[in-house]
């Protein structure tokens, strides 16, 4: 219902077009290839080569309807979803004053540096974005942004407030759940000049998750009177919250690029999560190499259980899936861009991931190439 | 065919490509003088207006054109691939349009001078007086 909806709005731009504006039509693709060691699995690879998982193709149609108002609309096919093609983003823009601009409509939520087009792979040096800290989901919402950019001196400064509501799904304990969280509230400032940048990020909302997997659990517990256990777990309109820190360095053809997160949401048994990475990449003419770095550890809430007597019968469930929330693990990565061509990079990463609490390590090698046309 | 030829053919390709100077050019009418910073703001959509005020409308040329990559490079400090990664950040974003792009020194030089707003860079040998230089770089 929501598809045809959107179909019906770009439908409606696109003919307005022909009787006021510039429409432009703009895309991007990635075709990539990977395959993990034997018996590894990482970021949706087996040991078999696969080129579809992480491959995908996009359109974006925009139109100036003049007046200081546009519409786009960006289409997007990913292998990973069969390349069954689903709106990324519809939204309006207009143009407040030559500082504000209001973009309403389904958007990127801002949690990370390169959210807004971490589908873009022309865009950055990598093969694929620091997946410990780019793995939270959620990358849609439904609302309106609010821009404001403005130069100082060398020093130029854009700031997003952000307001709206996540409509979908997320895996909790292995299913995938419906999950909504509300009256999301956030703020992104990012302040640069020629060769620094500084970006930070606060979103916080009221987070919803109909984990059918937990739901027996949770009615028992509530069942025995044990409700405040039931809510501890459970994800009930519980205040969810993002940080962000980012930082980018590009001078004299040397790189680097740094970000940290952190992620919470109270009142449930999702781990407290600390993610960064730390990436180092060299310029040299169309070739840029590059090295990362990425941690992420996250903190479950063995409280939840801790209180419990040590034979209530349900305590080893509860404990059991309070403890899936524990993880550490470290990255690093190895990758090359090799601008072959104006419009097009060929890029090359291994990357070796490792679970310090199972000691399991898995590595895999994979090859794209990024468009964008 | 060997590498030494390959080579030379290459750098034949470049020798032939490469131009001494771009010259950024805008209507004999605008009184605005720029430095390099103020052309950077304009070309990377930093910046709409010149520094008195008036809207800017910057054309750009086509990658085909040899006096891109010098501009790209001399100017925004930048290769064309660095510069196309920046602006698909901002198109697929919708946070910004790349300026138009024009095919060869002799539309830039029509557009600017038939465009009282207009900024544009050509191969400095192709300046003329229907238009105004502002800086050589």
């Amino acid at each position: 219902m929501k598809k045809t909806w959107l179909a019906a709005w770009v439908a409606i731009a696109c003919c307005a077009t022909n009787v006021a504006a510039e429409v432009s039509i703009n895309g991007f693709a990635s075709i990539k290839a990977g395959k993990a060691a034997s018996g590894d699995t990482l970021y949706g690879y087996t040991d078999d080569i696969d080129f579809k998982n992480e491959s995908l193709f996009a359109l974006q149609v925009q139109s100036d309807l003049g007046e200081k108002l546009s519409v786009t609309a960006q289409i997007m096919a990913r292998g990973a979803n069969d390349f069954d093609a689903e709106f990324e983003w519809a939204f309006l823009t207009y143009q407040l004053t030559d500082e504000w601009r209001l973009n309403a409509g389904r958007l990127r939520t801002p949690f990370y540096k390169y959210s807004d087009f971490r589908d873009v792979g022309y865009a950055y040096d990598w093969l694929r974005t620091p997946q410990s800290v780019y793995d939270l989901g959620f990358n849609t919402i439904e609302g309106v942004s609010l821009y404001h950019s403005s130069n100082f001196s060398e020093m130029q400064s854009n700031l997003q407030l952000v307001f709206g509501a996540y409509d979908g799904e997320v895996a909790v304990v292995g299913t995938v759940s419906p999950a909504k969280i509300n009256d999301i509230v956030g703020a992104t400032w990012e302040l640069s000049q020629d060769w620094l940048s500084v970006r930070l990020a606060y979103l916080m909302g009221d987070v919803s998750i109909q984990a059918s997997s937990l739901n027996p659990l949770l009615a028992g517990l509530t069942n025995i009177g044990l409700g405040s256990v039931a809510q501890a777990i459970d994800f009930n309109e519980d205040d969810g919250s993002f940080f962000g820190f980012g930082l980018n360095y590009d001078r004299n053809d040397w790189l680097m690029v740094a970000e940290y997160t952190h992620v919470k949401v109270e009142d449930s048994f999702y781990a407290n999560q600390d993610s960064y990475y730390l990436s180092l990449g060299r310029r040299f003419g169309a070739f840029t190499p590059y090295v990362s770095y990425e941690k992420d550890e996250d903190d479950a809430k063995p409280d939840i259980y801790a209180a419990l007597p040590a034979n209530f019968p349900l305590r080893p469930t509860i404990a059991a899936i309070v403890n899936t929330q524990w993880f550490d693990n470290t990255t690093w990565n190895l990758g090359l861009r090799y601008d072959f061509h104006p419009a097009a990079a060929l890029k090359l990463e291994f990357s070796t991931a490792k679970d310090k609490l199972s000691d399991n390590k898995d590595s895999l090698m994979a090859v794209g190439v990024d468009l964008v046309f | 065919m060997n590498w030494f030829k390959v080579m030379t053919l290459t750098m034949a390709l470049i020798v032939n490509a490469a131009i001494a100077e771009v010259a950024v050019i805008v209507h004999p009418s605008n009184a605005v003088s720029l430095d390099q910073s103020e052309i950077t703001r304009l070309f990377t959509g930093r910046g709409a207006t010149f520094n008195n005020g008036n809207k800017a409308t910057p054309f750009n040329l086509a990658e085909s054109a040899p006096a891109r990559a010098h501009f790209d490079s001399k100017v925004l400090g930048k290769s064309s691939s660095q510069m196309k990664a920046y602006w698909s950040k901002l198109v697929f974003t919708g946070k910004g349009t790349p300026p138009k792009e024009l095919a060869s020194d002799a539309e830039v030089k029509a557009a600017v001078a038939a465009d009282a707003n207009a900024i544009g860079y050509i191969d400095a040998a192709a300046v003329d007086a229907s238009v105004k230089v502002v800086g050589k770089f």
